[in-house]
This record gives C-alpha cells, sequence and structure tokens, in this order.
C-alpha cells in the first residue's frame, strides 16, 4: 500500500537509446493495491516505471486516459439515456402515443417488448469497438515516447 | 395441477446441475478456486454463465407475470435488466477486473484504504443478497406448489438444501459450467413455448380489445378456483356453476350479479364465450388502454407514473452495477479488454432473452384472462401452456418452463449465496475453505428459514427493491471510486449508509405496509428516485469535506485501474 521513490532518480522521459527513462539501477517500487490479497506487486519495469512516481507527468497522463475513456462512455450512454428518458415523457405528453396499435399490436408493447433492445446492445458493441481504438492509440503514444 | 412430466423435469434439471456441480469439486481445493474460477474461464462460457446466474425468477417468471397484471409498463423492469449491463459494461467492466481484487468489499478497501469501509460495504452485499434471495425462495415455493399440488415449504426447503451443499461442496468452479448450462436451458425453456403458443395456435386479436374494454374470454372457458376467493363481476352473465358460490352450494347454470362475488374452494365457474373476466376483489382490473400504458403503475394505480416509471429504471439500470453475484464474475476474465467483450455478450443475451416474457404477459393476457380471477397471473409462464395447447403439447410445454424456473431458482440462489458466503468467510471471519464451508451452510439455512416465512409481497417487486438498494450504495462506490479521484473512505462510507440506509429503510417500510397510494407509494415503493441522488451527492459531499483521508496514492490506483494491460508492467 505504499509507494517509495527510490532515491537518485530524475525521471528522465525522452531518453533513447537506454534500457528505459530510469535506466539498469532503478530501485524497485511496489504498489501493492490491497491487502494480503494484490494480484502481484506491481513491479517496475523500464518501459512504465514512471507512472508510479506521484509527479504531475503521472497525473496528466492519467487524467488524459480517464478522459478518453469517459468520452466514449458518455458516448455510449448518452444516447442510451435519452431513448430511454423520452419515451415515458413522450407518453405522458401524448396519451395517444400510450395507446398507440402498430400492425394490430399495441405500440408499447412493440417498443417496450422488443424494439428498444437493438439500439441499446447496438451502442455497447460499438462502445467497446471503439474504447479498443482509444486504448490501442494510447498504448502506441506511450511506446512512441521513449 | 400436478404432473409427472413437470415434476420429471424439475427433478431433471436438478440432477444435471448436481452432477455437472460435482464434476466441478475435483478441482475445487484453494480459497482462490472457490471464489473465482481460478480466472480461467473463457469468454463465451463467462458470458453464458454471468447471463445464467443473472437471470432469476424475476426474470423468467416475474416480469411476464407483473406485466400481465399490472400492465406493459411492466416491462421496463425488463428493460432495465438488461439494459444495466450496457451500462456495467461503459463504466465499471474493464477497470474492477484490471484492479485486481478478487470481491466489492476488497475493492472498496483497495482502493480507499479502509477497514471500516470494507467492513460496511460486506454488510451492504449481505443485505442485497438477502432481499434478492428470498424472491428465489419463494418462486421455488410457488412452482413446486404448481407441479405438485403440495404445500409451499416443500419447494423453499428443496431449493434451500441443493443450493446449499451444491456451494458448500464444490465452489464456484463446477457452478460456472453449470450457470451456463442454465442460461441456454431457460432461454429454450422460455422461447420455444412461446413461439409455439404464439404460432400455431389462434389468438384472440388486440384490435377486439380496445380503449375502455377489459379482458374477455374468446371462448367459453371454466375457471377453476382452488381456494376461497373473492371476485368482482364486471357485469351480469349466466354462468354453469359448480361448488359454493356467495354461500349456496350450486350445480348448474347461474346468473351472476355484477359487483363482489365470493367463490368457495374448489369451486368452478364456466364463462360464456364473449363474457368479461371478473377478477380477485383485491388487485385492480385494468381496461384495454390502461394496459397498453407504457408507464409503470404500483399496485395497479398510476398515481404520477412518469416518476414510477423513472424510479423503475434508476434502479434497473444502475442496481446491475451493484450486484455482488455478478460482479464477482468480472474477475474470471483473464483481462480486462476480456471483460468488456464478456459483458458485451451478456447484453445481446439478455436482450434476446426478454423478449419471450413480452410474449407470454400479452398471450395470458389475450387467452387467459381467468388467471386475473384467481390471483394466479404470476404463474403464466407456467400455466399458459397448458390452457392454450392442452393435451399432450400443453404438457411436454409446461413441464419445460418449469424446469426453466426452477434452473432460474437454481442458477441465482448459488450465486447469492456464494457471494454471501464469500462477503462473510472473506471479509468478516477467517480465511480459508473450511470458513467458506461453514458460511455457506450457516447463510444457507438462515435464508431458507427467512424464505418460509416470506410475506405475500410479488417476486419482481422484491428483486426490483434489492436492486434499488444496490443502485443506492454499491453503484455510487464504484462508479465514483472508479472515475473520480477525489473519494474519499469517509465519503464512501456515509454515502453507503446514506443511501443503502434510505432504501433499505423505504422497502422495509413498503413491506410493513406503508405507502398504498400517491407519493408515499411511489417514494417509498421505488426508492431508487431519492436514494441514487441522495448516495451520489454524500459521497461527493463528504468527500470534499474529508480530503485529508484521500489515499496516499491515488495516482497509481488509478493507471491499477484504467491502464491498458499492454502498456503495465509485468
Amino acid at each position: 500500500m505504499t509507494a517509495t521513490t527510490p532515491k537518485g532518480t530524475t525521471g528522465q522521459k525522452g531518453s533513447p537509446g537506454t534500457k528505459g527513462p530510469l535506466g539498469p539501477k532503478a530501485g524497485r517500487r511496489e504498489v501493492v493495491r490491497a491487502p494480503r490479497r494484490a494480484a502481484r506487486p506491481v513491479a517496475t519495469s523500464p518501459v512504465a516505471g514512471d507512472l508510479y512516481k506521484q509527479d504531475s507527468y503521472s497525473r496528466s497522463l492519467v487524467a488524459s486516459l480517464m478522459r478518453a475513456q469517459m468520452g466514449v462512455t458518455l458516448s455510449a450512454l448518452l444516447p442510451a439515456a435519452a431513448i430511454v428518458l423520452a419515451y415515458p415523457l413522450l407518453a405522458v405528453l401524448s396519451p395517444g402515443l400510450g395507446t398507440a396499435h402498430v400492425l394490430g399490436v399495441p405500440l408499447s408493447l412493440v417498443i417496450l417488448g422488443g424494439a428498444i433492445y437493438p439500439p441499446i446492445v447496438l451502442l455497447g458493441l460499438w462502445y467497446v469497438r471503439r474504447t479498443e481504438r482509444v486504448e490501442r492509440r494510447f498504448v502506441e503514444l506511450f511506446r512512441d515516447r521513449d | 395441477m400436478s404432473s409427472p412430466v413437470t415434476v420429471g423435469a424439475i427433478v431433471l434439471v436438478t440432477v444435471i446441475t448436481g452432477v455437472i456441480g460435482a464434476r466441478g469439486v475435483r478441482v475445487a481445493r484453494t480459497p482462490a478456486d472457490f471464489l473465482v474460477a481460478a480466472r480461467s474461464v473463457p469468454p463465451l462460457l463467462n458470458a453464458s454463465a454471468i447471463s445464467g446466474e443473472y437471470l432469476s425468477a424475476a426474470s423468467f417468471l416475474g416480469v411476464a407475470g407483473l406485466a400481465m397484471l399490472d400492465g406493459l409498463g411492466a416491462l421496463w423492469y425488463a428493460v432495465g435488466y438488461a439494459g444495466g449491463y450496457l451500462v456495467l459494461l461503459a463504466t465499471i467492466a474493464a477497470p474492477l477486473r484490471r484492479f485486481g481484487t478478487y470481491t466489492i468489499p476488497e475493492f472498496a478497501e483497495g482502493r480507499l484504504e479502509s477497514a471500516r469501509l470494507r467492513r460496511a460495504t460486506t454488510v451492504m452485499v449481505l443485505v442485497i443478497c438477502g432481499f434478492y434471495l428470498l424472491p428465489q425462495l419463494k418462486g421455488a415455493g410457488i412452482t413446486l406448489q404448481a407441479a405438485l399440488g403440495g404445500p409451499y415449504w416443500v419447494g423453499v426447503v428443496a431449493l434451500g438444501t441443493v443450493v446449499t451443499i451444491g456451494i458448500a461442496s464444490g465452489g464456484m468452479k463446477g457452478i460456472t459450467i453449470v450457470q451456463a448450462f442454465q442460461f441456454w436451458l431457460k432461454l429454450t425453456a422460455i422461447a420455444v413455448p412461446a413461439l409455439f403458443l404464439l404460432i400455431y395456435f389462434h389468438h384472440p386479436a388486440f384490435s377486439s380489445l380496445r380503449g375502455e374494454a377489459p379482458p374477455t374470454f374468446a371462448t367459453a372457458t371454466t375457471v377453476k378456483f382452488p381456494d376461497v376467493e373473492q371476485v368482482d363481476v364486471q357485469s351480469p352473465v349466466t354462468v354453469e356453476a359448480y361448488g359454493v358460490v356467495n354461500g349456496v352450494h350450486r350445480h348448474g347454470p347461474l346468473l351472476l350479479a355484477a359487483g363482489g362475488t365470493s367463490v368457495g374452494a374448489g369451486s368452478s365457474l364456466r364463462f360464456p364465450a364473449g363474457a368479461k373476466a371478473p377478477t380477485l376483489t383485491s388487485t385492480v382490473l385494468l381496461n384495454a388502454s390502461e394496459w397498453e400504458s407504457p408507464l409503470v403503475r404500483i399496485n395497479g394505480i398510476a398515481d404520477h407514473p412518469l416518476a414510477a416509471t423513472y424510479g423503475v429504471v434508476l434502479a434497473t439500470f444502475l442496481g446491475a452495477l451493484g450486484l455482488p453475484h455478478i460482479l464477482v464474475r468480472f474477475y474470471t476474465n483473464p483481462d480486462g479488454a476480456a471483460a468488456r467483450k464478456t459483458t458485451a455478450v451478456v447484453l445481446l443475451f439478455l436482450a434476446c432473452f426478454y423478449v419471450f416474457p413480452a410474449i407470454f404477459a400479452a398471450l395470458g393476457r389475450l387467452d387467459a384472462p381467468q388467471l386475473y380471477a384467481t390471483g394466479q397471473t404470476d404463474s403464466v409462464v407456467l400455466v399458459l401452456p397448458r390452457l392454450v395447447a392442452g393435451g399432450a403439447p400443453g404438457a411436454a410445454l409446461a413441464a419445460l418452463t418449469a424446469g426453466g424456473a426452477f434452473a432460474a431458482f437454481l442458477s441465482t440462489s448459488s450465486g447469492l449465496l456464494i457471494s454471501m458466503s464469500g462477503a462473510l468467510s472473506h471479509d468478516l471471519m477467517g480465511k480459508g475453505v473450511r470458513a467458506f464451508r461453514t458460511s455457506a451452510l450457516a447463510s444457507g439455512l438462515v435464508a431458507t428459514a427467512f424464505g418460509l416465512v416470506v410475506a405475500g409481497d410479488g417476486i419482481n417487486v422484491l428483486v426490483g427493491w434489492a436492486f434499488a438498494i444496490a443502485a443506492s450504495s454499491l453503484c455510487p462506490l464504484l462508479l465514483l471510486g472508479i472515475w473520480w479521484p477525489g473519494l474519499t473512505w469517509k465519503g464512501a462510507l456515509a454515502g453507503l449508509v446514506l443511501g443503502g440506509g434510505a432504501a433499505s429503510f423505504a422497502v422495509l417500510a413498503t413491506m410493513l405496509g406503508a405507502g398504498k397510494s400517491g407519493w408515499p407509494a411511489v417514494l417509498l415503493g421505488e426508492p431508487a428516485i431519492l436514494a441514487v441522488p441522495l448516495a451520489f451527492l454524500t459521497m461527493v459531499g463528504v468527500s470534499k469535506l474529508t480530503r485529508s483521508s484521500l489515499p496516499p496514492n491515488v495516482t497509481a490506483k488509478l493507471l491499477a485501474l484504467h491502464l491498458p494491460e499492454a502498456v503495465r508492467p509485468t
């Protein structure tokens, strides 16, 4: 549960040609996420070790990653929320909508019994594709900076 | 209503479950095996298992029953049960898996560094699982009562025993395969009868029942009353009565006046074609346009329908994020991306499933209005095949639905019992296999005891309450813990107590009879509309006031949650 910064490192982020910004002599930093039960201690590797310093670079990196992920999340959830919240509202404002029949079957049965699902499922599939793309880009950017 | 084929189906489902589960016993050795099946489950299997565990009595029986009784607005429950997975997918699926902790209380402690919060989270897990377990046991009691004709307690004790022994002996590894099998069984068990009944039999048209029309018997129908009932007759009608009606023993044609009529146990009334169906005096009968409304009714009353509908939507869409027995399955994926894909497949599977309860509700309304008179709408999925198809096909389909219903109780109860035992042994008592087994036995006994005394609340309503409590406690904890760096353990604790407490209080008040109509009915019966915002505001507000209690290494925690596996240190 502690992150100990080894002495003497300066986190050189952009130095090409070495094993990594910290060099082979970097101390081990252990970030244990939960007592007794961590999946494994998060050891440093030359590539990503500098992320676990609590400095502004790490913070802004995490923040930008989370912003990108949240962007995709909202683009999937807001349309779904709009559909789900709008239909009852429309039914209240226009009672005819609530009792309309389509092809001999009540419209509400068609919608709530089936037609409302495809948009929700498609938004889910779209979310998976978009967020994987966001993460792939992040990985590429991260590796390119060495 | 006893049928050897139906009993056989239930026994078969139980035996297959036990056999497949027992095969997993040999490989379940360590607590990790018990709890998360050694993280070795392939995505399609895991998606089937999650769907199987998720589809409970409420999904299989409750949605159709409630929609038939209270109108199509009840289908919002189904939309939410499925749609919650979109929210889960887009907000917590990958991060939760990436964080790496085994259970939700462990996530709470690992993320926010507080043992007190962990204990509070464990308590919420037990409360939510408890509320969710009771309707399963009740559903089992009802189903076995319908199949065997015996007393209610037989089903409760049978389910409780099978599940408890299965969990205590094999843990989760065996159960994953069982859950996967049971999803496909349940889908088949509801889809095949629904489609068969829909396509091969003639049904009255919806257009014949419009506007103010109450449900009507399309053909001459005999209504059998197993118990004494007080019914309302809609308009004067001549029936053939056999048994005690209004205190007088009848055997032949009888003119029933409109209004209240008492019918003795074991009596039957044969209504002519075109007669309006009677209803139990204690329930509200909806005419066609009321029944078709896509807005939620509480107890058949449409006070504040928009608030009631939004309350159901909020509880169901957010409650899936707080169901411990589902969340724990995320840890059986190899990585965050797999967890996401699995969740998307679950969303697809569930959306396909929920089409069929809607079909049953509609067919029940058209073909079996006698269920309104006997108060058996909750069992429409079980009885409709026999009523519509009759004979051997009807018996076969009824057996299929009964088997599916029992599979629903088995799978969800197992998942819940594992979560409860895991929470008790892992987070409150000692560790180890012995502790887990003891917790399983203890939880199983207590739950079965409560299942025997569960009050007359409908299955779907009970499950809806579990969702509302989950939506106002564990859901905000997870959403804010994963996406907001500013959450402190004190804020989380305050939110759990206030949000979860408010929802629990409202639920208990409703169970004890408060809130029959008007705003009390909506706010107590659908507490999510108030409790969820309360939980979020409390967590955010108190966290801002207690900034000193932030965990020391928030950035590292956020990285653990969000960083793609490809750039993680190995």
